[in-house]
């Protein structure tokens, strides 16, 4: 079996386990899996521009709490909840698109100053917009009046859904001309302008799909929590933890960002359940090892060299 | 490379096997357990940390009097806390896994609002008593919950009295000026403020917010005195409304009434702005200054005060600490009349409970929000919090600077 096959047995093995969760597992289980789905999708959505481009974008807090925000300020004014997630992912691909015609023109340190002050500009005027937004009091949605178990499952599935579409989407780009394109870009940028490729253009659509993805998960967010505040959904940890997710996984990889979440995810829950005050030390600590020792990612760990060198020891 | 990477893989993995040997087993029986979740960490902390001084103050009481009695049996007293990082579904998560793992007999809800309606749903679900220190927003408790109690009145109550005690102290009071922190609570609090206070035919000739973390408030003032308020109305914390008092020295800012929630009544802002402080109006959900009795582990609001300021390092206890031991309480008195620690009849006994404390007069109403409490308006009167509000508890009347 060549290592893209198992792979894909892999994936479609670990589909099946998630999708099996509502009937095997309690809510806790469920929570935890929506969750590591949303961080996914973020750090997939991240990739496109931070793996495969090679531009340091730290813009996914952004666009998570404009998609949250859109779809939540529309919903509230009881736009069902899948238009207002349309709605959400419509206006974070909008924004991020017009970002993109600015900032791409931006590299390195200036990009990544650029995008990092994005987050704090909208949480700021969101904050200010008291009359859409309920500024730093919040805002409430409706929750539509199902049992905790059927809305739980609802969202588990909803984000299942968004979070298959992005690698279906990574796997389209990877093995498009765009992903071509933004491998070239990522290397090379000027001898990739030479050679021909609208390097602008590429780039601007890597931008435009990492936001709009991000803007879907913030929207689902928004309605699987019911309430949303600026600082919760602008916290820069959006920005940070989908980045971090992607070193962790395999950067520039179809697969890399999604495990990445999953392994950062178990990380943080089984040191998080277990230290009160020291778990944010501890968790870093770990990455820190982890990045160390593995610089291209968990994925590039080569486990079949480790039985092999097992079994010829003893 | 590969024997980096097994090292590496090696000091993981010892990493997480010892934070895996630190879930310590729990003692055994006749042990009241509560689950915590607080936001220790992230943007929420000061106030996570003030909660859980609350709860540890009246656990460490509780316990050293010989724990809840429950018919027969004497329960220790055990508190689970965990941090959800000031975000919202971590706190939903922290509760899912106190009830299905850690097996609480009850819940103190997570700070403010929305947290705890996100909460709610799951505490309901289980069947979980849960009471809630921080939330005072109607809309948490009108989901129709059983087993949500919460332990302050609607915001409503904390500005409603003051509007109608200056309509009726001091008809010539008309132009007010409105400058507010644009945070959870304190904005939630000046919008009610703007509401009745138009309502009641005041006019608002200016309405300003500034940012969390503000030092300088200068053009703010400016404008405020531009406006020629008859009266001015702040919210913020107590170092927002040290600065403002003292900037509003510096600036000339003239009124007849100042009004500044929270911190008038604390040591810190009076010790901090020194005359500045007298005759500035405050109003909350509680106040040492209140006096009230009761016979709980604490016996008084001064009772409180002391036990408070002895653990924390001479720290004034305000009306947040107050509200988070009351939760304390409120359980002890309910799992006391129950004789059990069922959680059906705790909750049945929770919402029949008709106590005097040292947080007050303690009855839930029907949607579990209490409804006893009267939050007192305070005055700084010769550099002391004087109750001018409600008349049941009035130390003084209400002065205004002179025109």
């Amino acid at each position: 079996m060549t290592k893209a096959q198992t792979q894909f047995l892999l994936l479609i093995v670990g589909a099946a386990v998630l999708l099996l969760l509502p009937v095997m597992s309690g809510n806790y289980t469920l929570r935890l899996a929506t969750i590591m789905m949303m961080y996914a999708t973020l750090a997939m959505a991240w990739n496109f521009i931070g793996g495969f481009t090679g531009y340091p974008s730290f813009g996914i807090a952004a666009f998570f709490g404009l998609g949250a925000y859109a779809g939540a300020v529309v919903q509230a004014r009881g736009v069902p909840v899948v238009l207002a997630w349309a709605f959400a992912i419509v206006i974070g691909s909008l924004f991020a698109y017009a970002l993109g015609l600015i900032l791409l023109r931006l590299r390195g340190h200036a990009f990544a100053i650029a995008t990092l002050v994005i987050a704090e500009v909208l949480r700021e005027l969101t904050n200010g917009m008291t009359d859409l937004t309920g500024g730093g009091m919040g805002l409430n949605l409706p929750f539509f009046g199902w049992g905790p178990d059927a809305l739980g499952r609802f969202f588990f599935y909803a984000m299942f859904a968004l979070a298959a579409i992005t690698l279906a989407t990574t796997y389209i780009v990877a093995h498009s001309r765009l992903g071509f394109g933004l491998n070239c870009i990522k290397q090379n940028e000027d001898a990739a302008d030479i050679v021909g490729i609208n390097t602008t253009r590429y780039k601007i659509i890597a931008f435009t799909l990492s936001g709009g993805f991000a803007a879907a998960a913030g929207g689902l967010y928004a309605s699987w929590t019911g309430y949303i505040e600026p600082s919760d959904v602008y916290d820069i940890l959006f920005s940070i933890k989908p980045i971090l997710m992607v070193l962790l996984g395999g950067m520039g990889t179809i697969f890399g960002p999604a495990l990445g979440a999953v392994v950062f995810l178990v990380l943080d829950e089984i040191v998080w359940r277990n230290f009160l005050q020291l778990h944010t030390g501890i968790l870093g600590l770990l990455i820190v090892i982890l990045i160390l020792f593995l610089p291209a990612g968990v994925l590039s760990f080569d486990w079949r060299a480790l039985l092999k060198k097992k079994v010829s020891a003893t | 490379m590969f024997d980096i990477k097994a090292a590496g893989a090696a000091v993981a993995s010892a990493i997480l096997i010892a934070c895996s040997m630190g879930q310590a087993a729990h003692a055994a029986d006749k042990v009241y357990r509560i689950g915590a979740p607080l936001p220790l960490t992230g943007g929420l902390s000061p106030e996570g940390l003030r909660m859980k001084s609350g709860y540890d103050l009246w656990a460490e009481k509780q316990n050293a009097a010989g724990g809840i009695k429950a018919g027969n049996d004497s329960y220790k007293v055990e508190i689970i806390y965990s941090d959800y990082q000031s975000n919202t579904p971590r706190a939903v998560q922290s509760a899912e896994l106190m009830i299905t793992e850690n097996k609480v007999d009850a819940l103190f809800a997570p700070f403010g609002s929305g947290a705890t309606k996100a909460v709610s749903a799951v505490s309901e679900k289980y069947g979980v008593p849960m009471i809630a220190a921080q939330a005072a927003s109607a809309q948490v408790y009108d989901q129709g919950f059983k087993y949500l109690f919460g332990m302050y009145t609607p915001n409503d109550t904390v500005v409603k009295p003051l509007v109608d005690l200056v309509l009726k102290s001091d008809p010539s009071i008309k132009r007010v000026a409105v400058l507010s922190r644009n945070d959870l609570f304190p904005l939630a609090i000046a919008e009610e403020f703007l509401k009745y206070a138009k309502a009641k035919g005041f006019e608002i000739v200016s309405d300003q917010k500034y940012p969390i973390g503000t030092v300088d408030f200068s053009s703010a003032l400016t404008q405020i005195r531009a406006s020629k308020p008859d009266w001015i109305y702040t919210t913020g914390y107590t170092n927002d409304n040290i600065l403002i008092r003292k900037q509003m020295q510096e600036q000339g800012v003239k009124t007849r009434l100042i009004a500044m929630l929270i911190g008038p009544t604390t040591p810190e802002f009076i010790a901090n702005t020194g005359k500045l402080a007298e005759n500035v109006v405050t109003a909350s959900w509680w106040d040492v200054a209140a006096k009230f009795k009761g016979d709980d582990v604490f016996g008084s609001a001064e009772g409180f005060e002391k036990a408070f300021r002895a653990q924390n390092d001479n720290r004034y206890p305000d009306y947040s600490v107050a509200s988070a031991a009351a939760c304390g309480v409120v359980l002890a008195l309910a799992v006391n009349k129950a004789g059990t620690v069922e959680k059906p009849k705790v909750r049945d006994q929770i919402a029949a409970l008709d106590a005097h404390t040292f947080y007050g007069h303690i009855k839930f109403g029907p949607t579990g929000q209490i409804e006893s409490l009267k939050p007192p308006t305070m005055q700084i009167q010769n550099g002391q919090p004087t109750v001018v509000d409600p008349v049941e508890i009035k130390q003084a009347d209400i002065r205004f600077e002179p025109k």
